[in-house]
């Protein structure tokens, strides 16, 4: 049994201004433990990669970031600011602080009422954002995901790839501090993958502040300046993605790998 | 045939335009009572708080199993009895929108919970209130689902206002049995009266079927939303150089 590595105060790169700290979160469903004890940090600019066998508590760990599951216990704090805190919310504004965290779900989760520049407007709307200037930021930014061109479609005339860069620019719309991205290429196939890949290269080229969880190592390796590897809701190893991906100190973690290599 | 049509039908003819005002008026009002009510029952269907939810099962359970007429009878001769007294034009409407009530909430409670849960989580996520995501995200998708067995429920609760004949309510059918009694050719005034209903039918469930079609297609059918959609295709078109060739909406 390897010992669990927590990550808050390891980084190698520290960075002055983070944007999304967790410290010693646990979470449970039904009396099952889901996260335990679990610990990190997203520097801003920074990119962090969160791998891991389904199940293992990837996807609930990014939930905790935007309290769409709320924490057992632990802390979370977003953009300087302690938004959980054991088993307790402690966010005064809910939505202010989810307008601050995008989130791009692995179904893309788009409004199949709206068509696509509405999808990108509508939250906009609710924020208090002008008609003229929510709707010009959304073209732009369907412009910048490059589906412009289907601006007035429907979301179930788009492809797979197209759905999931019209929710980037959706998740993009209220300029949050950082992205989660939840296996947003699991549901593509391999072209409208390399689509997604593609924006999201673009998006951390701009420097955008992102928490992934993702199946795609290559891309993880590429872009991430960190790299997590949770198991049995735990982190087991973390560190740089060179570091995690090809030379992995853990058995679990060159375990999982050896399995991803085998699987693909 | 010959003498068949024997009803001075002149004579009856702003009797008649009265009594279809009148179904008119009993089915809109009623509608709207229906779907209002309808939609606050589905809702505390839908509810956490299982008392909510269990005076909502009794309401639907109740009127879904009691005819429509037995309804009217209680409402305009038993409530008198026990010196509630009702208009006639109170007591039909109420009894209508009691009755339609409760299959409605049938209907849009299904269609509520229809609505994938992805989608409120995707509102959450987006920073939008619970206000906000259930009038923008989630009504309108529960609408589209709703709105085949809406519309069904409107034609049938159009047809149902002939119940009211029962109540002396003058509406069309309440007026074919005056026209009868005075005349004596029943088959010919319950003829016409037929074909009256028939002429308010058909052309209601075709305009409904056309606008579930326009609906489902995403067509914007708000001024608002109309209005967005016409900025948002000249904007597009400018940052595109070329106009767009999405045809639905």
């Amino acid at each position: 049994m390897t010992e669990p590595v927590t990550t808050a105060k390891t980084d190698p790169t520290p960075h002055a201004d983070t944007v999304v700290r967790i410290e010693g979160l646990s979470k449970s469903f039904d009396g099952r433990l889901v996260l335990d004890d679990v610990s990190l940090e997203v520097g801003r600019g920074r990119i962090v990669s969160v791998i891991g066998q389904s199940g293992g508590g990837k996807t609930t760990l990014m939930r905790c970031v935007n309290l769409l599951e709320r924490p057992d216990r632990g802390t979370v704090e977003v953009a300087g600011e302690v938004v959980h805190r054991d088993g307790r919310m402690v966010c005064r504004d809910l939505p202010g602080l989810r307008r601050t965290v995008g989130m791009v779900f692995q179904r893309f989760n788009l409004f199949p009422h709206l068509t696509a520049v509405e999808n990108v407007v509508v939250a906009q709307r609710k924020a208090g954002v002008p008609e003229l200037e929510a709707l010009e930021r959304a073209v732009a930014l369907l412009r910048r995901v490059g589906v412009a061109h289907r601006g007035l479609a429907l979301p179930d005339r788009l492809s797979g790839g197209e759905q999931q860069r019209v929710a980037i620019a959706r998740a993009l719309a209220l300029r949050p501090e950082v992205l989660l991205f939840d296996e947003p290429t699991s549901s593509l196939d391999p072209e409208a993958t390399r689509e997604v890949l593609s924006v999201m290269r673009e998006l951390a080229a701009d420097g955008m502040t992102m928490l992934l969880v993702t199946h795609e190592l290559p891309f993880a390796r590429e872009v991430s300046d960190r790299v997590v590897f949770v198991d049995g809701g735990r982190i087991v190893e973390e560190g740089r993605p060179e570091q995690v991906i090809d030379h992995p100190e853990q058995a679990r973690t060159r375990a999982f790998l050896a399995a991803y290599g085998s699987a693909s | 045939m010959s003498g068949f049509f024997q009803v001075p039908w002149s004579d009856y003819r702003s009797d008649l335009i009265d009594a279809l005002w009148r179904t008119i008026s009993y089915t809109v009002v009623s509608f709207i009572g229906a779907v209002l009510l309808g939609l606050v029952v589905a809702l505390l269907r839908l509810s956490r708080a299982w008392p909510a939810r269990a005076l909502a099962a009794v309401y639907t359970e109740l009127f879904k199993n009691i005819p429509l007429l037995a309804i009217i009878f209680l409402t305009y001769f038993g409530l008198a009895s026990a010196g509630i007294r009702l208009d006639v034009f109170t007591a039909g409407c109420l009894s209508l929108v009691v009755f339609y009530a409760a299959y409605l909430s049938e209907i849009f409670r299904s269609a509520i919970s229809g609505v994938h849960d992805g989608q409120t989580e995707a509102g959450e996520a987006l920073g939008i209130g619970k206000v906000g995501i259930f009038v923008h995200i989630v009504l309108p998708q529960a609408v589209r689902q709703a709105l085949a067995g809406t519309n069904t429920m409107l034609v049938d609760l159009l047809k149902s206002t002939s119940l009211l004949v029962t109540v002396s309510a003058a509406e069309l059918m309440s007026e074919g049995r005056l026209i009868t009694s005075a005349t004596f050719r029943a088959l010919e005034v319950y003829l016409v009266i037929s074909a009256i209903y028939f002429a308010l039918c058909y052309p209601l469930s075709q305009l409904l079927l056309l606008l579930e079609r326009k609906v489902r297609a995403g067509v914007p059918l708000s001024p608002w939303r109309r209005r967005r959609v016409r900025t948002a295709r000249t904007l597009l078109a400018a940052d595109l150089g070329t106009n767009l060739k999405e045809p639905a909406v």
